[in-house]
């Protein structure tokens, strides 16, 4: 009985504890809660931003807003080239799952071969494989309805040029990432590219925007482009090109239309020509352009600008007396030739029959330096002032390195060179009264001041010799057209070939203006290496000015301004070179 | 003291849970108003790929070759066009014809 142990009354509760040891405990506690909030307004107000990026990263997304490419349109606001939705095909071979009836449909859906289209997905390492970029939106949205595993799309533009070949040398094109690569596409990517904005957004579970977050930069949309082409008159102009150049067997040709009031660029069309949708197999002599980057010696065309000048230093008037027998003339050793020998010809028939010698006679009188201001004048040696890839200036040397008869040779047009943009500019001076106009390829309402070269007297005078020079008689009778004036000047000039000319081969080109009273536009053309047995430009280029002539003149409203009638071809053409 | 502690808990609540609704709410309907615009957007592209499509049916080459081909047309000539000049206010038109 004794051994039993009152447990009530164990002797270690018997013991008081000490009081610190509560205190102790509370203030632990007390400490960890304090610890506890110190932490949470630590990471909620102090350093809180870790948190909330990863918030951010979790349910906040930056969408793109693509900025749309501005168009390119014409001078009466027809579509030149227009930024389409084009939809891309992309996979992910390691997911896709197709049997060989849905392969078999895709390939067809996709224009490409099946072994094409298999070797694609085979790869299974790849994560991201393009399959076809650019589709049509219609074949796009039948491939999204076929809802194949692992194939996806993604949103791309692609540009479509409705005129196709006929304005591609104006227009240009842009690359897969819609980057501007030629023509007035990359000279103006700037302003037609635009700048894509983007915006903060929330998206939920299901990926649906919820809520805009912060400002949004909206997108800058692309400018449109308006060109002062005409699409018809550029395309008559192609059409007849194309068909003067294959009717001669030629090489190439081009063709520049000029509005003499705006100073403005109708149309400017070169063959040969590509088509922008299909650039597979694209050669340089298709991407050239021609009337701009290629540059040749102007020949005949450039006596009527010594003549002017002739008539501006007061050495002749246009009824003056030259003797141009015997059809040649030695200058300092070499011999200059007429093809055509005449005998005594006025100033008027020098340019009417395109006499070499004549005009050389005339040319010997001035100065060099004087030779050389008028043709910087007039734009010869210098880059026309048009945003465009490749324009070239040609060539014109200082007047200090001429010698006798390098003078005599560019009096008509050999010795210096300039492409036929150039050349068509140029010509203006004869149709604005003596000042040349700036050029432009961008539209513009107003007329335009030039800058004077010539006296406006000796301007027209010239133009009337220009005048006789498309008529009866004169070097380019095929020139005339039907109820419309005409005045131009041929040329024909040997091609150059290493570092002299070639034997058999030729430039034929003709630039005239039109009509003569109350001159509206310039034309200028050019037939590369024609070999059909014509060669003459009276011959090969201006039957493509008589009829670009009509069609321009006629789709600008021109009246008329000579009865019509049966317009007679006078059937021999003379012509030197 | 406890009665009046009890009502404003409840509006407490009763507020919360329409905070809750509101913003359920708002953002639903932000939802609709991105698609409605997503759809403004793809329509205006498609209307600008029926633009061009348009203006592809309407290009010269194609207009010249049907009316060629099919209307039998040719080419107006100053021989076979007359030209009308308007002459304003007196009411009658004069005919400046160029004779054919």
């Amino acid at each position: 009985m004794s051994r039993s142990i009152q447990y009530t009354s164990s002797p270690l509760l018997a013991s008081r504890t000490p009081v610190w040891r509560s205190k102790f405990v509370v203030g632990a506690i007390a400490l960890a809660f304090f610890g506890l909030a110190a932490r949470a307004a630590y990471i909620q107000v102090v350093a809180n931003d870790f948190f909330q990026r990863q918030g951010v990263v979790r349910f906040e997304r930056t969408l793109d807003l693509p900025a749309n490419r501005g168009r390119i349109l014409d001078r009466n606001g027809l579509i030149l080239a227009s930024s389409v939705p084009a939809p891309s095909i992309w996979a992910i071979p390691e997911d896709v799952d197709l049997d060989k009836a849905q392969l078999q449909r895709l390939a067809k859906m996709l224009d490409m071969p099946v072994s094409d289209l298999a070797k694609k997905l085979r790869d299974e390492d790849k994560t991201f494989v393009w399959i076809k970029r650019q589709v049509d939106a219609g074949i796009a949205k039948q491939i999204a309805e076929m809802n194949l595993k692992g194939i996806y799309q993604r949103k791309e533009y692609k540009r479509e040029y409705p005129e196709g070949e006929s304005a591609v040398h104006v227009v240009g094109f842009t690359n897969v990432e819609d980057n501007g690569q030629e023509g007035v596409e990359l000279t103006f990517n700037k302003d037609l590219a635009g700048k894509s904005g983007s915006r903060r957004v929330i998206k939920d579970r299901l990926g649906r925007v919820v809520e805009d977050v912060g400002d949004q930069i909206p997108p800058v949309e692309g400018r449109d482009l308006q060109l002062s082409i005409d699409s018809k008159v550029q395309f008559f102009a192609y059409q007849k090109l194309r068909e003067a150049v294959v009717e001669n067997k030629a090489q190439a040709g081009s063709v520049v239309v000029l509005d003499v009031l705006t100073g403005e660029v109708l149309a400017l069309a070169n063959y040969p020509s590509y088509s922008p949708a299909k650039r597979s197999n694209l050669t340089g002599a298709q991407l050239r352009n021609r009337a701009l980057t290629d540059t040749f010696e102007p020949g005949s065309t450039m006596k009527p600008f010594s003549i002017a000048l002739a008539l501006e230093k007061g050495l002749v008037k246009p009824e003056s007396i030259i003797q141009t027998a015997p059809g040649k003339i030695t200058i300092s050793g070499s011999t200059i030739t007429d093809a055509h020998p005449h005998g005594a010809l006025t100033v008027n028939e020098v340019i009417q029959k395109s006499s070499n010698v004549g005009t050389v006679k005339l040319a010997m009188q001035m100065q060099p330096h004087e030779m050389w201001e008028m043709f910087s004048q007039v734009g010869l040696g210098q880059k026309p002032q048009v945003p465009f890839p490749g324009v070239v200036s040609g060539r014109l040397r200082a007047y200090k390195t001429w010698r006798p008869i390098e003078q005599a040779t560019m009096s008509y047009g050999y010795g210096l060179s300039a492409s036929l943009f150039q050349l068509a500019r140029a010509y203006s001076v004869f149709a604005r009264d003596g000042s040349l106009v700036p050029v432009t390829l961008l539209k513009t309402a107003q007329q335009v001041e030039g800058v004077k070269v010539f006296e406006p007297r000796h301007a027209r005078e010239v133009l009337h010799m220009l005048y006789l020079a498309a008529g009866p008689g004169g070097t380019a009778p095929k020139a005339q057209t039907m109820g419309y004036s005409v005045g131009g000047k041929t040329g024909t000039a040997h091609k150059q070939e290493g570092k002299g000319y070639a034997a058999k081969k030729y430039r034929g080109f003709f630039v005239g203006v039109a009509p003569i009273d109350k001159p509206r536009i310039v034309v200028a053309v050019m037939i590369d290496e024609p070999s059909n047995g014509k060669y003459f430009g009276g011959d090969v280029a201006a039957p493509v000015f008589s009829e670009t002539v009509q069609q321009t003149l006629r789709m600008l409203g021109v009246q008329p301004d000579m009865a019509v009638r049966p317009q007679i071809v006078a059937n021999a053409v003379e012509e030197s070179f | 003291m406890m009665r009046l502690n009890l009502v404003l808990l409840l509006a407490v609540l009763a507020s919360a849970v329409y905070l809750v609704n509101v913003q359920y709410e708002s953002r639903r309907v932000f939802t609709e108003l991105d698609r409605a615009r997503s759809e403004a957007r793809r329509l205006e592209t498609e209307y600008e790929r029926l633009q061009v499509e348009k203006r592809g049916q309407a290009t010269p080459a194609r207009v010249e070759k049907l009316a060629r081909e099919k209307l039998q047309m040719r080419q107006a000539t100053p021989a076979i066009t007359t030209y009308v000049t308007y002459s304003a206010p007196a009411g009658e038109d004069v005919a400046a014809g160029v004779a054919p």
